[in-house]
């Protein structure tokens, strides 16, 4: 029998180890090698990123990072879950657009960085507008998805208690998509990172992606591997804020345990 | 046009909660593979009365349009032909004078239980303490109480079937329209529920309008027992029941004029049941979901 603590401190254990054993064998093993310039150890990096942070020169980054790809993602939000929310109720609509938004979602964002380029520039805008483009599909595709699955019994429910337009939109299409655009949310704010660096790395004065692409060509690799090390916990930290908002959004949902 | 039936309905007597008149329904179906369009005539001429406080039955064989016909009388589904009243009104849509309980209980998986109860109040405009007491009085009316705060995932069949029936009482509704509700659920849960079902009923004094597959669920709960033709779906025969309230189940059901009434509706049943399957088969090659997400979309 095991008691909460116990079994609470094993996952702890299990979800750590892996983790741990990996960066103890990176602070170790580099100091093994003839050469471990563009492998340095963990400890010596995780000194650099200290003195990075002091600096302030991290936080200088990250913030114009965070706000690039925070204001993309909030664009594209912003576009996608209304005309989502319309694609999906008047289905007739989605016949029509249905071939042109299949192959604009299949159509990779490095494939058309150069027309952003071209049309943008390589200034802040065109920056913001990639970003927008790789996270309004996600989002759309499920908002539409979403609606379109919202339980038929449940609106003629509403319906038969005379609930007006507004009300049934407010009190069920929302609601009843709910999960779908949570998704959408997640898929778009992980993508709003990915598409970030690239963007990044076409050209700009500050970001982490820029950071990056710079001290690898100026041979810093230890600010490099700074970089990388904070986008990952950016990374990290942005998924689980999600999951968290998920599960607190959706506490309704039966998680399964009945099964 | 609109304007005269609504001088007739007016002139109508008012001593009937529900009338309807020669009511008939055309379904345009769809097909995916053939291109034209075909039609599906579900209801013809069917004429039905149902007093103020009567509990009224409706029996058919599948696909004969008892669905249907609840779901026009809803206002979910607009008549062809014919003319309906309630309280000697014209029925123009849904409204909340009637409350239809669904045979998949159609509780919003998001609300609480008091929440889903609290729904029509909304809808009704209700204030916020006021549309509380209500939901809990009637939740506590099906008695389920403790399931307040809970989410409908938690609860059995019977008990979201319950909450329905709780959500529908709530906003008050003249007439309850009832399709096949306890289909899904267990023979014993199934009684418990009837003998609730009558208790409330009593208790409120509703009319209700209650279509099933049962016979012996339609005897025992009604007042008067409608049976259906074969589709085109229009009423047969109304049978009296007249067996006496208050019922018990296990009384009831082995008395010699239980069993007649049982047999009579059966009988009906019967000779009008050789042609059950074709309604249900003319359908059969349409895209049955596209035919729903359509209709959902009215
Ligand atoms: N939305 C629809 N569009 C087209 N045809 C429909 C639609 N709904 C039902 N039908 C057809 O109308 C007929 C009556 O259907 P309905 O569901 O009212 O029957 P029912 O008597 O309730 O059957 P059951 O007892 O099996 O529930 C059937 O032939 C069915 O296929
Ligand atoms: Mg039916």
């Amino acid at each position: 029998m095991e008691t909460k603590e116990q079994s609470r401190l094993f996952t702890a254990y299990q979800k750590s180890v892996v983790i741990i054993l990996v960066l103890a064998a990176w602070s170790v093993f580099p100091h093994f090698m003839k050469n471990n310039m563009f492998l340095p150890p963990f400890l010596d990096i995780m000194q650099t990123l200290w003195e990075m942070v002091r600096s302030g020169e991290m936080g200088k980054h990250l913030l114009a990072s965070l706000r690039r790809a925070g204001i993309g993602l909030a664009i594209a939000e912003a576009a996608a879950i209304p005309v989502g929310i319309g694609l999906g109720w008047f289905a007739r609509f989605e016949n029509y657009l249905d071939p042109l938004l299949t192959a604009l979602r299949n159509l990779s964002v490095l494939t058309i960085l150069p027309l952003f380029v071209l049309f943008l520039g390589i200034g802040e805008v065109s920056k913001t507008a990639i970003i927008v483009w790789g996270c309004f599909f996600p989002q759309l595709v499920n908002t539409i998805s979403g609606v379109k699955n919202v339980d038929p019994v449940l609106i003629q429910s509403a319906r038969s208690m005379g609930m007006s337009n507004f009300s049934l939109f407010q009190k069920v299409i929302l609601p009843g998509s709910m999960t779908y655009t949570l998704t959408g949310f997640r898929l778009s704010a992980s993508i709003a990172l990915l598409v970030l660096v690239g963007a990044e790395m076409l050209g700009a004065d500050f970001g982490l992606g820029h950071m990056i692409f710079h001290y690898q060509q100026a041979f810093l690799i230890k600010k490099m591997y700074c970089g990388i090390l904070v986008m990952i916990i950016v990374g990290v930290v942005v998924n689980t804020l999600i999951a968290r908002l998920e599960s607190r959004l959706t506490i309704w949902q039966d998680k399964g345990n009945a099964h | 046009m609109a304007k005269q039936t609504s001088i007739q309905g007016a002139a109508l007597e008012t001593d009937k909660r529900i009338v309807a008149k020669d009511v008939g329904l055309v379904y345009k179906i769809r097909s995916r593979r053939k291109k034209e369009n075909r039609t599906l005539t579900a209801l013809e001429h069917v004429d039905i009365e149902v007093n103020k406080g009567e509990f009224y039955a409706l029996v058919g064989p599948s696909g004969c349009g008892k669905s249907t016909f609840l779901y026009i009388l809803a206002g979910l589904i607009k008549k062809t032909s014919g003319a309906l009243y309630i309280n000697g009104h014209e029925i123009h849509g849904p409204d909340l004078d009637r409350g239809i309980i669904m045979q998949q209980y159609a509780l919003f998986p998001w609300r609480t239980i008091r929440k889903n109860v609290e729904l029509g109040l909304e809808v009704k405009g209700v204030k916020k303490e006021e549309r509380e007491r209500i939901a809990l009085g009637f939740i506590d009316l099906v008695g389920l109480s403790e399931f307040a705060d809970r989410y409908p995932y938690e609860l059995s069949g019977g008990m979201k079937q319950r909450i329905a029936i709780a959500r529908a009482l709530a906003y008050d509704p003249d007439v309850l329209l009832m399709d096949e509700p306890f289909a899904a659920v267990d023979e014993q849960t199934r009684e418990t529920l009837h003998d609730e079902l009558l208790r409330i009923w009593e208790k409120t004094n509703k009319t209700i309008i209650f279509v099933t597959h049962s016979i012996d669920e339609a005897v025992f709960l009604a007042d008067r027992v409608a049976v259906m033709t074969p589709s085109p779906g229009s009423i047969k025969e109304v049978v009296d029941i007249n067996l006496g309230r208050p019922r018990v189940s296990g009384h009831i059901k082995s008395t010699q004029a239980f069993s007649m009434l049982r047999h009579r509706v059966w009988e009906l049943l019967q000779n009008s049941g050789e042609t059950a399957d074709a309604g249900a088969g003319a359908a059969a090659d349409f895209d049955v979901s596209e035919v729903i997400s359509e209709s959902a979309v009215l």
